[in-house]
């Protein structure tokens, strides 16, 4: 599977394909333990019918679900699920700032997957925030730097992808206000998905530009 | 309140009353029907209905409007030691005992009795005849709300600041660990507040006290959130602006701004090696007879004038180019610098800066490498701006004679230079040449633009 694929998979204005790479990855992995061939081809066969239609394995997987009569919050699991790595996001070169920004990414992904233990307790929510705040702050940074530092072939593209980052960022802030008036914490989940969406968009735009 | 046997007497003859019962009874009436006089005299409080067991509050009326609750005013203490436990009954029972006698109330009457206004923004005491005004308290200034039941007495005690703008808390603490409830804060012990403050309030019982923290600890929930909603908010904003220490021309998209003057930076520090390094070709050793000032010119003065160069283009540009032409200029430097052809460079500025603005091509000619300078010059031939063509030398004769001056003249300089003829021009051309070349277009791009803007002022 080649960044191509990848990149047009992952729309960077939806989180339909988290299910492929968030839920159906991991999956991939344990099954290519047992049986390494049928693995490739039922990754192959997946990522190319995601390819075609985006959203396609959500469906799979939310259908899965309700056959298995698996009460779960999707979004909420989403979430939780979303601190894992995924490999096709990981900057390979090994320079200290690709480095520190695969771990700055890591580390926003990960508090934003304790949001659904801590949003029920108010003190340690806004607590989470904060680190949440500084985590995104932090990535910014390293970004910013690593668009000094380095040559790129391509530098709209990635200023677009920090600009969908930052717009995302606010809209997670957005979507907080509103929580704390209305309670609703579906929205909080959705937009901390997107959010761990446009973390891993920016991964992958320095994978493949820089 | 009856005696039992007052009560005794009533139950068995009820036709008799003590004496001394009619006066304490009479006396009893009198005090209740003042005091209810009073209360019938008093205004109605501005309150709300709260949602049970929690008290809670819409956020709103916090935020915009204010709850107000009957309380007893006791006094307040002042000069108590910060590192005060506010959870501790014992320490504030005993502060709040020794200062029964002088500092605070000691009977409980209807002299104590007040109104504690509570908003998102302060608490206000006054009093509750007369409404004069006993002290306000920004939620800022508070660091704890204890509830203490000593017998019949219940006591809410606040620990503020020692004065109005002082924090109570350490300044290690964050102003976020405010969103306690009935317990006092510990801020893991740190104490660097000297002294702090206590308010001390009294109601009528258990449920009006815990009605009184919960929605201090609303207020505090409130102003807890907002604050890091705004920690966020600037952490974003800051993220997204690249940081600098110089003013940064914004883009008109908010969520990413741009520092254009570090790029630009960034470029002025590499020309200077590009202005040394072909002086260094030309026999640096050489003199340099086409001028005094190319005579006496080291490599640091030549990069020194070529960085002043392009700070002065840099100027000009800002005063010509939006800030998103601006970036467009930088972006087409940095490509041109990293390998995009002179071709291309020159087609992309002269689309930039288009026909009104294409004379700032002309500053551009110290930075052009010696590589790419003919192609440059014919370019800037092909869109008349060089020779007496264009817009700008049209109506500036001088300008004509001095670019035929320099282009006819190697070694011997320009006026402006006040050069002299040299005796090895063969030898000393190259690194005259450039002195010369620099001098020059300095001389005619100041001219030059100037002649512009005189231009763009008289047409309306």
């Amino acid at each position: 599977m080649t960044m191509d694929d990848m990149k047009n998979e992952a729309d960077a204005a939806s989180i339909v394909s988290m299910a492929l790479y968030t839920v159906m990855y991991p999956v991939f992995n344990q099954l290519e333990k047992v049986n390494l061939s049928a693995a490739q081809t039922l990754r192959a066969a997946i990522i190319k019918a995601e390819k075609e239609n985006p959203g396609l394995t959500q469906d799979i997987v939310m259908k899965i679900l309700e056959k298995k009569n698996v009460k779960i919050d999707y979004h909420e699991s989403l979430l939780r699920m979303a601190a894992d790595d995924v490999e096709e996001f990981t900057i390979d070169r090994r320079e200290p700032e690709f480095q520190e920004l695969n771990e700055r990414a890591r580390a926003l992904k990960h508090i934003l997957s304790t949001i659904p233990d801590e949003i029920y307790d108010r003190a340690g929510f806004l607590q989470s925030i904060k680190d949440i705040a500084s985590a995104i702050k932090e990535l910014l940074d390293m970004v910013n730097t690593v668009f000094r530092k380095y040559q790129y072939q391509n530098k709209r593209a990635l200023e677009q992808q920090k600009k969908e980052f930052v717009k995302y960022s606010k809209s997670f802030s957005v979507t907080l206000k509103t929580y704390f008036r209305d309670g609703k914490v579906m929205n909080v989940f959705v937009s901390a998905n997107r959010l761990t969406h446009q973390t891993n968009m920016i991964l992958q735009a320095f994978k493949t530009v820089v | 309140m009856a005696t039992p046997l007052a009560r005794g007497s009533m139950d068995h003859e009820p036709g008799i009353v003590s004496p001394f019962k009619r006066v304490f009874l009479k006396g009893e009436k009198g005090r209740d029907k003042k005091a209810q006089e009073k209360a019938t005299e008093r205004r109605a409080l501005h309150t709300f209905s709260l949602s049970q067991p929690d008290h809670r509050i819409d956020p709103d009326i916090l935020l915009n409007d204010y709850i107000e609750k009957e309380v007893k005013y006791l006094g307040q203490l002042s000069s108590v030691p910060g590192y005060l436990n506010p959870s501790s009954r014992t320490e504030v029972l005993q502060l709040v005992d020794n200062a029964r006698s002088h500092q605070l109330a000691g009977q409980l009457t209807s002299e104590q009795d007040a109104v504690v206004s509570l908003s998102a923004y302060n608490i206000k005491l006054v009093w509750r005849d007369g409404e004069d005004i006993i002290l306000r308290v920004p939620i800022h200034d508070i660091a704890a709300v204890s509830y203490i039941r000593d017998d019949s007495l219940h006591l809410v005690v606040i620990k503020t600041a020692q004065e109005s703008g002082g924090s109570p808390c350490p300044s290690s603490c964050p102003d976020l660990n405010k969103s306690q409830t009935l317990s006092s804060l510990s801020e893991g012990g740190a104490v660097l507040v000297e002294v702090c403050c206590l308010l001390v309030l009294a109601v009528d019982n258990k449920a009006a006290a815990e009605e009184l923290c919960l929605l201090l600890s609303q207020v505090f929930q409130i102003v807890y959130t907002e604050s890091t909603i705004d920690f966020l908010d600037r952490a974003i904003f800051d993220g997204a602006t690249t940081p600098t220490r110089h003013l940064s021309l914004y883009s008109d998209d908010s969520s990413s701004k741009v520092d254009v003057k570090e790029a630009f930076e960034e470029e002025a520090s590499a020309f200077p090696f590009q202005a040394s390094m072909e002086a260094e070709g030309n026999s640096p050793s050489a003199s340099t007879p086409a001028s005094p000032q190319a005579k006496t010119a080291s490599d640091g003065d030549l990069s020194t004038t070529a960085a002043e160069l392009l700070q002065d283009y840099m100027t000009t540009l800002r005063t010509k180019l939006s800030s998103q032409e601006i970036q467009q200029f930088a972006t087409l430097l940095h490509e041109y610098r990293n390998g995009a052809s002179i071709h291309e460079f020159c087609i992309n500025l002269r689309q930039l800066y288009g026909d009104s603005r294409k004379f700032l091509l002309l500053g551009l000619r110290p930075f052009i490498p010696e590589k790419d300078s003919q192609h440059f010059e014919n370019f800037l031939e092909t869109i008349g701006v060089k020779d007496g063509r264009g817009i700008i030398t049209d109506s500036f004769g001088r300008y004509r004679r001095t670019a035929s001056s320099a282009s006819d003249s190697t070694a011997n300089g320009n006026g402006a230079a006040g050069g002299s003829g040299a005796s090895d021009e063969g030898q000393e051309a190259p690194e005259g040449d450039e002195w010369d070349r620099m001098i020059t277009d300095i001389g005619n791009d100041i001219e030059a633009l100037g002649c512009s803007m005189d231009q763009e002022g008289a047409t309306p």
